[in-house]
């Protein structure tokens, strides 16, 4: 497959004519290829997201109703929102990422997917996994510490179900037709490394006391910014360029972004024990660390914003670029947010309130989520070779999820501030600080519904592409209609 | 008691982890990855002969307008 390193026309000389048949062959190949385990990964992931969602919504409403389902122990909130955390996290955007994952490699790699049972081991195993954690947390065996509530058979079942779908990724890398190492790459095969060592450090058990919480939240923090972040860049440096059909603005910025991101990101996650019994040099340390996110994250903001800059009116009809953008934006802001977030002065007020939620919503759903939903409706069409039947749907489900996540974010994060400082008044009684936060929690609901309809829609549209249901469209599905679609 | 066993796990995750990041980054440099070659064209890596620069992509059953600024959306 030859690289097009310049703007031209489709040329029509014989030799130009051959190099296009011969291209899309591979194309064609590859996709096929990474099919069976993209779609059984993808599945999954949307099986969760359901599973997850639907507990979201009942654990936020106990806060409204706190005597609603509270006489089954099964169904207490100290139960619900462990599974609600893991079936989105290990469910949800693992499952879905790794789908996204392999269709990206394959393109990226220019070769087909190798070791693809692999794969499938790896997909079988992953929801086994999530389906023993699952079930001991809700019978009451959580290992209690956030993120980790698996007990460890769950966990190991996890483990080896990401070691499986590693060793087929880097053997697909190691047999691949392009010299250079895409900055998607980076980020893919980075974090491929960076989770496993989290998981298996954080599940070691090798820890007790203070020293539990500092690994805890160090763990906390980076499975969110050394696995899921990475996968939400990745895929945005990927479709953004490729949507728009124009190269990312700063190849430089691109990969000093990566090795910053690199170098500063894994510091992170003490500053959540800003007052802790902790030495004060190690929450320093992971304080001016978050300053220092600022290097990758500007260098990622600036690229994707520069890329996009000028290619706008796209946004408007392309239901991938307009999810990965919405997502792309939120990186930048939630990333910021986090920075400042990690300072002694703000952490103080904000710690232990809905205010991190609020910030852990706006990273996962707000950010990685939205990348994933615009991959998906990027990759199944060419996958399925079927088009998405219904473009309001799209458009209906990216409202009710960008709507939703910005109530949901926008009014936790308000409750949460006027909780902290509620909390830390010491002339006001602790009720006062639970009073104030009623109708925040309210909106959240509502938030968390939204969101929930919009991945039910997105959940029954993935369904009619997989099997190739509905109308069967020949034109784009795209957002908004298109007065003209010239010919070639 | 704790301290021990938590100290060589965090020494061997550091040593380990270090080690692979300098591994990736000298394999990085010893295979050209940084290169200005490579760097100028590594944005173009993700293009070809037939979705080429200036042709954007989101469109799989209707060919790619040529300029999509120039064209309204309803």
């Amino acid at each position: 497959m030859s690289t097009t390193t310049r703007e031209e026309s489709d040329v029509k000389s014989p030799a130009a004519a051959e190099q296009q048949i011969a291209d899309e062959v591979l194309r064609i190949n590859i996709d096929a290829s990474a099919t069976s385990p993209t779609v059984l990964f993808l599945t999954s992931g949307i099986f969760w997201l359901l599973v997850g969602s639907a507990l979201g919504v009942i654990v936020s409403l106990k806060f409204n109703l706190p005597e609603w389902l509270g006489s089954t122990p099964a169904l207490t909130f100290g139960r619900l929102r462990p599974v609600h955390l893991n079936t989105v996290t290990y469910g949800w955007i693992s499952l879905a990422g790794c789908g996204v994952i392999v269709w990206l490699v394959g393109r990226l790699c220019r070769v087909e997917i190798r070791w693809r049972g692999l794969l499938y081991a790896s997909a079988v195993l992953w929801n086994l996994g999530l389906l023993v954690g699952s079930t001991l947390v809700i019978a009451g065996y959580s290992g209690g510490m956030e993120w980790l509530e698996f007990p460890l058979p769950a966990a190991a079942i996890i483990a080896l179900a990401f070691v499986l779908f590693a060793a087929s990724i880097f053997k697909t890398f190691s047999v691949r037709q392009v010299e250079h190492v895409y900055v998607s790459l980076w980020y893919i095969l980075a974090s491929l490394i960076w989770f496993p060592i989290l998981y298996l450090v954080a599940n070691s058990g090798a820890y007790q006391g203070v020293g539990e919480a500092a690994m805890n939240w160090w763990y906390g923090h980076n499975a969110i910014t050394m696995w899921f972040t990475p996968i939400g860049l990745a895929a945005a440096y990927y479709f953004i360029p490729k949507v728009i059909g124009r190269p990312i603005y700063s190849y430089y910025l691109g990969l000093l972004g990566f090795w910053s991101f690199a170098l500063f990101y894994n510091w992170n996650g003490l500053h959540h024990l800003v007052g802790g019994p902790l030495p004060t040099w190690a929450i320093t340390v992971s304080i001016v660390a978050s300053l220092m996110m600022f290097v990758p994250v500007m260098a990622v903001a600036v690229n994707h914003h520069m890329t996009a800059l000028g290619h706008l009116s796209i946004v408007k009809y392309s239901p991938t670029l307009r999810f990965v953008v919405f997502g792309a934006m939120s990186y930048t802001a939630v990333s910021f947010q986090g920075s400042l977030e990690a300072t002694r002065t703000v952490q103080e007020v904000v710690h232990f309130t809905h205010f991190t939620v609020a910030h852990a919503h706006f990273a996962m759903y707000a950010f990685v989520t939205m990348i994933l939903f615009g991959s998906v409706y990027y990759i199944m069409p060419r996958i399925a070779k079927w088009e998405w039947p219904y473009p309001t749907l799209i458009k209906t489900h990216f409202w009710l999820s960008a709507l939703g996540v910005a109530i949901y974010v926008i009014a936790l994060t308000v409750g949460g501030w006027l909780q902290g400082l509620a909390i830390n008044n010491p002339t006001h009684p602790f009720i006062e600080a639970v009073n104030i936060t009623k109708s925040y929690l309210w909106a959240r609901s509502i938030g968390g519904t939204m969101m929930t309809l919009g991945n039910l829609l997105f959940a029954y549209h993935f369904a009619l592409v997989v099997y190739r249901a509905g109308p069967r469209r020949f034109a784009p599905a795209w957002m908004q209609k298109v007065v003209e679609v010239p010919s070639e | 008691m704790t301290l021990l066993p938590a100290a060589i796990v965090i020494v061997a995750v550091a040593v380990v982890g270090g080690a692979l990041a300098l591994a990736a980054f000298f394999w990085a440099l010893r295979h050209k990855q940084f290169s200005i070659k490579q760097i100028n064209e590594g944005a173009f890596v993700i293009f070809d002969s037939v979705e080429h620069v200036g042709k954007p992509t989101d469109m799989t059953f209707k060919k790619p307008l040529a300029d999509t600024d120039e064209h309204n959306h309803a």
